[in-house]
C-alpha cells in the first residue's frame, strides 16, 4: 500500500502556470509526484446523460485549496513532507468569497408560491419583518475522508467513505475512462456521513489514477484542514423574513426570501429553504423566493439537516416573534395555526402527527408553569430561565432498494441490500425487521450495505435510509417465510427457520425483494442499478409526506457573565412508524446536541482577503462537549403513516436537528428580552 | 512535516551534551502535545528533538518546604490532583484542570507548560503545513517582518492587552496566569548554569521583536517551578470564560487570591488570562483593593482599572466587558472561600 497526500492551491482563482515538483521527488520514499498533465481532460458530457464527474487535477483555480499535485509515497509521513516541498506558480485573479464580496453575483432562483402572499402581507393585521443570518458551517465527522484504490484481476476496487459508492463507481469511470462494470466501489463503514460524504469529490479519480499509473495500492486519508477547503459544507444563508396575521390572530401570509453562498458552478438549490416552513402551517399565502451568490469558493452542500434547520431557525423565530406580538402563547399559537393541506401543491399531508408533538411535548415539559413575560423566571443561583419552543419538518422521500437474503441450513443468514451505514444505525434497523421477522440469531447474520459488488447502491441521505431499506427487507422476510412453506410442501418439522431448511437438504434458500417509492415504477429500479438518483417524494402523486418535531428548550443565562446553558430539552417527534427506538431516541439526542451546537458553538470563519478557511481543525471550530449538554428527553409519537409505504415508516435523522435552535434562541429571548437574530450566539452577544 | 532525530537522555548532564552536540534546530520536548502539533502545522522544525521527561529526579510536587515546589516534569494532572494544592491553592489547581482534556493533562507537564504558544488563528493555521489550512498568512511571530494578518483580519481571539502594531497574539496559558498571580518563580538550567526568575521575567512583549517570546537562552531548559507559599491560596480562584463548557482556551479568565483581614483585603493577587499577549499582573488592580472591604463596586473599580488601557480591534472589544465581568465575578469567588 503507498500513501498519497494532496496538494492544495495557496490561491483562491486564477491558474497554475507551473508546479514545482523536484524538492518533492527527491524526499526520500516518494515514488511519484502527478500534475494535471498526469490526468485526462475532464470528459465531454451531454444534457441528458449524467452530471459531470467532479474534476481530477487541473490548471484553472476556482477556489482556495483546490488540489494542484499528488504525492504518492512509501509512508503517509513522506507523502506529506513531499507534498508540503510541492512549489507552484500562479496567475492570480481577483476574488469574491463572502456575500457581500464585490464581484459575488446574485442568481434568483425559481419562487415556491401559493396563493398571493404580497398582497396578503400588505391586508394583514399584524406584521413581522425581521432578517436571520445562519453561518457556514462543516460537518467535521470525527472519521476523516479517506479512499483507497487496487487493481486486481482486472478491477478497480475502491474503498471510501462515502454515502454514494455507486456515485463514486460512476464518477471514476467517467473520469478515467473505465467500463464502470469493471470497478467495485465499497463504503461498508465510512464513520459519520452527515452530508458531506454524500458529495462525489475528485479525489476518487485523482487516487485510482495515481493507483493505476504506480501499479499498487494507494490510500488516502484527507486532513481536516484539507476538508474544510475540498468537502461541501453548510453555506451561510440570509433569512428575511414576513408573516402577516389577521385580525383573529391567523397566520395568513408569509413572505420569506433566502440566499446563501454558492460557488460559481455549485447546484445545491437556495429554493429548498422553504420545503419545511411552507408546511409547517396553514398560511395560505406562501411566497418563497430564493437566489444564490455565486462566489470564489468551493461547492456548499448537504450538511445534516441542509435546508430546514437554518430555515426553520429564521422562520421558527419569527413565528415566535409574532405570537408575543399578537400576544399569545407561543404553544397554543402555533396549535391555532395548524393545517392538514400542502398548502404548495394543495394536496393533503399523508400524516401529520405535528400538533401531537406540540401537546405531548408540552405536557413533558410542563409548559403550563410557563410565565409569559421575559426575564420573569429565576433559577435559585439568580440566573434567568427561559423557556422557548419550535416545531420543523423535514420530506419524508423513498428511494427504491434491491436486497438478496440468503438463510443457510448451518445457522447463517446474509442479506445484502442498497443503502449506506453513516452512523445512524441502518444495520440495526435492518436486523430489527430480519430477526424479528425470522426468528433468527443476530450473531449469525451478517448485513451488507454499502457495497456496489453485493447489491445496487443508491446515495444515502436525505433521511431516506431506512424509507429504502426497510420496506424491501419486510418484504424479503415474507417471501423467504413463503419461499420456504413452498419448499417444505404442506410439512410442519420442527425447529427453527434453519433446522427447517434443513430437514430439505439444501443448503441454502435466497430471495430477492424490491420497493418503490408512491408513484414510482420500474424505471426507478432501472436508474438503481446504473447508480442514477431515484428519489420520490415528498411531493407524492396523491399525496405530500413530512416528518415533523417538537422541541422544548430550558436555558438559563448567568447574571453576570451572561453564558447560556442548556438544562434541559423535550423533543417529541413523528416520524411515523418507529422501526428501531433504540437508534430512532439516540437520532433525537444527536439531532438536539448539533443544533445546540449550531445555535451556540459553531462557525466557519473565512476571512475575504484570503478566502480561505481559518478556524479549520476541532480546536477552533468549535463543536459541543458533554459538559455542554443537559438532559434530552425524547419522545417519538409512533403512529404509521397509511400511504408513504408498506411500512408506515417516514425520515428520521434530520427532521430531529430542524427548529431547536429556534427553540433555543427563542428560550433566550425568554429569558432576557433579547431577540438574537442570527447564529451562533456567542458570549458576545449576550453581554 | 520534517524528518528529526529523537533521543531521551537520563541526566542532566547527558540532555545538555546532547542540545550542544545536536547543534542548530536542536530543541526541548517533555509532553510534547503542543510541539508535535506545531511540527505538524511546519511551524516549529526542530532537527532534534531532546526529551527532557526521562531525565530522574525532575518530577517531583513538594509541599512541605517554605515553598510550594513543582519539578518541570510533574504531569498538569497529578498537579491539579495534588491534595495540599487542591485544599491551600485552589487557583493552582483550577488553573490546571480548567486547562485542555485529561488526556492532554496526563502527558503535558507543568515546566513546559509555561512555553506553550499562541492559539492565533493566522500563526497556527498560516505556516503551510498539511494539516494547517491553504492559505499562507503573513505573521511576524512566525516569519519576522512579514506582517499581521490578525490585525484587520478576524480578531475576535486577539489581545485586548500588550499589544502592538506587529502582533496581537495572545498567550493562551492558564497555569501561567495563576502562577503569575502567585508571584512564582522559574528554575532554569543551562549549559551556564543554573538560574531562577520571577516568572514574568519569562515572558516577553511582543514590541517590535514578536519572534522572541521567551528569555531562556540557548540550551536553557525550565527544571522547576517555585511559589511562596502564602494563606491568600485558600481564598483563590481560577475563573475562566470560553467558547464551551471544557477543553478550550480562555476568552477571557482572572486568577485572584485575597489575603483578608475580616472583611478588608489586605493584599489582592490578580492576574489576567486570554486577554493579554502574556500573562498578564495587574498591580493597578491590586492598588484599588488594597486595605478596602470588599463590595462589588470596589471589585467593579478593581476590574476596570485591570482594562483601563485595554484596546480593542475589529471584533474583540467584547473582550473587555468580559474581561470585567470576569474578574469581578473571580473576586466574589475567591472572597466566598473559608481562609
Amino acid at each position: 500500500m503507498a500513501h498519497a497526500m494532496l496538494v492544495p492551491a495557496r490561491i483562491a482563482k486564477g491558474r497554475v502556470t507551473s508546479v514545482d515538483t523536484g524538492a518533492a521527488s527527491a524526499v526520500p520514499g516518494v515514488l511519484r509526484v502527478l500534475t494535471a498533465k498526469d490526468y485526462p481532460a475532464p470528459p465531454e458530457t451531454d444534457e441528458n446523460g449524467p452530471p459531470p464527474p467532479p474534476p481530477t487535477i487541473l490548471d484553472a483555480i476556482a477556489y482556495r485549496g483546490q488540489p494542484i499535485a499528488l504525492v504518492v509515497a512509501e509512508t503517509i509521513e513522506a507523502a506529506i513532507e513531499g507534498a508540503e516541498a510541492v512549489t507552484a506558480r500562479y496567475a492570480e485573479e481577483a476574488f469574491a468569497s463572502k456575500i457581500d464580496s464585490k464581484g459575488a453575483v446574485r442568481e434568483e432562483t425559481e419562487p415556491r408560491e401559493a396563493g398571493d402572499g404580497t398582497r396578503a402581507l400588505a391586508d394583514a393585521a399584524t406584521r413581522i419583518d425581521q432578517r436571520y443570518v445562519t453561518p457556514t458551517q462543516h460537518h467535521n465527522p470525527i472519521e476523516l475522508i479517506a479512499t483507497s484504490a487496487r487493481l486486481t484481476d482486472g478491477k478497480l476496487r475502491i474503498h471510501e467513505s462515502s454515502q454514494y459508492s455507486s456515485g463514486v463507481r460512476g464518477a471514476v469511470a467517467r473520469s478515467l475512462g473505465y467500463d464502470p462494470a469493471t470497478i467495485e466501489a465499497d463504503s461498508s463503514y465510512i464513520g459519520g456521513g452527515f452530508g458531506q460524504k454524500g458529495s462525489l469529490y475528485g479525489y476518487s479519480a485523482i487516487v485510482a489514477h495515481a493507483a493505476r499509473l504506480i501499479r499498487r495500492p494507494v490510500k488516502l486519508v484527507v486532513p481536516r484542514s484539507q476538508i474544510f477547503h475540498q468537502a461541501t459544507f453548510r453555506p451561510e444563508a440570509h433569512h428575511h423574513v414576513q408573516l402577516g396575521a389577521d385580525t383573529g390572530g391567523k397566520m395568513v401570509a408569509a413572505v420569506y426570501h433566502a440566499e446563501h453562498e454558492q460557488s460559481r458552478a455549485g447546484q445545491f438549490p437556495p429554493s429548498d429553504y422553504h420545503e419545511a416552513t411552507s408546511r409547517l402551517y396553514d398560511i395560505p399565502n406562501y411566497q418563497g423566493t430564493a437566489a444564490n451568490i455565486r462566489l470564489d469558493r468551493n461547492d456548499p452542500g448537504y450538511m445534516r439537516c441542509p435546508h430546514p434547520h437554518p430555515s426553520c431557525f429564521a422562520f421558527e423565530s419569527a413565528v415566535d416573534e409574532l405570537a408575543i406580538e399578537l400576544g399569545r402563547d407561543p404553544v397554543e399559537f402555533r396549535l391555532a395555526n395548524d393545517g392538514m393541506t400542502d398548502v404548495l401543491t394543495g394536496k393533503p399531508y399523508s400524516s401529520k402527527f405535528m400538533a401531537e408533538c406540540l401537546r405531548e411535548g408540552a405536557r413533558r415539559f410542563g409548559w403550563d408553569r410557563r410565565t409569559a413575560e421575559p426575564g420573569s423566571m429565576r433559577s435559585p443561583s439568580g440566573g434567568s430561565i427561559g423557556w422557548g419552543v419550535a416545531v420543523a419538518a423535514y420530506p419524508s422521500m423513498m428511494v427504491p432498494s434491491i436486497g438478496t437474503l440468503r438463510v443457510y441450513a448451518n445457522g447463517r443468514t446474509t442479506y445484502s441490500i442498497s443503502g449506506h451505514e453513516m452512523g445512524q444505525g441502518i444495520r440495526t434497523s435492518i436486523a430489527n425487521v430480519l430477526v424479528q421477522g425470522l426468528g433468527i440469531d443476530p450473531d449469525k447474520l451478517e448485513i451488507s450495505v454499502g457495497n456496489t459488488a453485493t447489491a445496487p447502491q443508491h446515495i444515502t441521505a436525505g433521511s431516506w435510509g431506512s424509507a429504502g431499506a426497510i420496506p424491501t427487507t419486510a418484504q424479503a422476510v415474507s417471501r423467504m417465510q413463503s419461499a420456504l412453506k413452498q419448499l417444505l410442501g404442506g410439512r410442519t418439522p420442527r425447529g427453527d427457520i434453519h433446522r427447517r431448511l434443513a430437514s430439505t437438504k439444501r443448503p441454502y434458500l435466497e430471495v430477492q425483494a424490491s420497493a418503490l417509492g408512491p408513484g414510482q415504477d420500474a424505471s426507478a429500479l432501472e436508474s438503481l442499478r446504473q447508480g442514477g438518483y431515484a428519489v420520490a417524494g415528498p411531493e407524492y402523486p396523491a399525496f405530500t409526506t413530512m416528518s415533523y418535531i417538537a422541541h422544548f428548550v430550558e436555558v438559563e443565562v448567568e447574571p453576570r457573565l451572561r453564558r447560556v446553558r442548556m438544562p434541559r430539552v423535550v423533543s417529541v417527534a413523528d416520524c411515523g412508524r418507529v422501526i428501531s427506538p433504540r437508534t430512532a431516541r439516540s437520532q433525537i439526542i444527536g439531532g438536539v446536541v448539533w443544533a445546540f451546537g449550531s445555535a451556540l458553538r459553531e462557525g466557519t470563519e473565512i476571512d475575504p482577503r484570503y478566502a480561505g478557511y481559518l478556524n479549520c481543525d476541532l480546536a477552533d471550530y468549535v463543536v459541543p462537549v458533554n459538559a455542554d449538554i443537559g438532559e434530552i428527553e425524547v419522545d417519538l409519537i409512533n403512529e404509521p403513516d397509511p400511504l408513504a409505504n408498506s411500512m408506515g415508516l417516514k425520515g428520521l435523522g434530520e427532521v430531529v436537528m430542524a427548529g431547536a435552535s429556534a427553540a433555543i434562541a427563542n428560550a433566550i429571548h425568554h429569558a432576557t428580552g433579547k431577540r438574537i437574530r442570527h447564529m451562533p450566539i456567542r458570549i458576545e452577544d449576550m453581554l | 512535516m520534517r524528518r528529526f532525530t529523537y533521543i531521551a537522555p537520563t541526566s542532566r548532564e547527558d540532555a545538555f551534551s546532547a542540545f550542544a552536540a545536536a547543534g542548530e534546530g536542536a530543541r526541548w520536548v517533555a509532553g510534547g502535545t503542543n510541539i508535535y502539533d506545531l511540527m505538524k502545522l511546519d511551524i516549529e522544525r526542530p532537527a532534534h528533538l531532546i526529551d527532557v521527561t526521562a531525565i530522574e529526579g525532575l518530577d517531583a510536587i513538594e509541599t512541605g518546604g517554605e515553598m510550594l515546589r513543582f519539578g518541570t516534569n510533574a504531569r498538569m494532572a497529578d498537579v491539579a490532583a495534588n491534595e495540599t494544592i487542591l485544599r491551600d491553592y485552589p487557583v493552582l489547581s483550577e488553573s490546571l484542570w480548567k486547562a485542555a482534556s485529561q488526556q492532554l493533562r496526563n502527558m503535558a507537564t507543568v515546566g513546559a507548560n509555561l512555553l506553550q504558544r499562541t492559539r492565533c488563528l493566522y500563526f497556527r493555521n498560516g505556516a503551510g503545513g498539511a494539516s494547517g489550512g491553504a492559505v499562507i498568512y503573513p505573521c511576524n511571530r512566525r516569519e519576522p517582518g512579514s506582517g499581521c494578518a490578525a490585525i484587520g483580519g478576524i480578531d475576535r481571539g486577539q489581545a485586548v492587552l500588550g499589544a502592538s502594531a506587529n502582533c496581537t497574539a495572545v498567550s493562551p496559558g492558564d497555569w501561567p496566569v495563576a502562577l503569575t498571580a502567585m508571584d512564582a518563580q522559574v528554575e532554569l538550567a543551562g549549559p551556564q548554569g543554573a538560574r531562577a526568575i520571577p516568572i514574568a521575567e519569562l515572558y516577553r512583549l511582543p514590541g517590535e521583536t514578536p519572534q522572541i517570546e521567551f528569555t531562556l537562552g540557548d540550551g536553557e531548559m525550565i527544571t522547576g517551578i517555585s511559589v511562596p507559599k502564602t494563606r491568600a491560596g485558600r481564598r483563590s480562584t481560577y475563573h475562566k470564560v470560553r467558547d464551551r463548557e471544557s477543553y478550550a482556551f480562555a476568552l477571557a479568565s482572572a486568577a485572584v487570591a485575597l489575603d483578608m483581614d475580616g472583611d478588608t483585603i489586605r493584599k489582592a493577587h490578580v492576574a489576567l488570562g486570554g486577554v493579554a499577549t502574556v500573562p498578564w499582573r495587574s498591580p493597578e488592580a491590586e492598588a484599588v483593593l488594597a486595605g478596602k472591604p470588599l463590595t462589588e463596586g470596589l471589585a467593579e473599580k478593581a476590574a476596570r482599572a485591570a482594562f483601563a488601557e485595554a484596546k480593542a480591534g475589529k471584533l474583540n472589544g467584547y473582550k473587555i466587558d468580559l474581561g470585567i465581568r470576569t474578574l469581578v465575578d473571580a473576586l466574589s469567588i475567591a472572597a466566598e472561600r473559608n481562609s
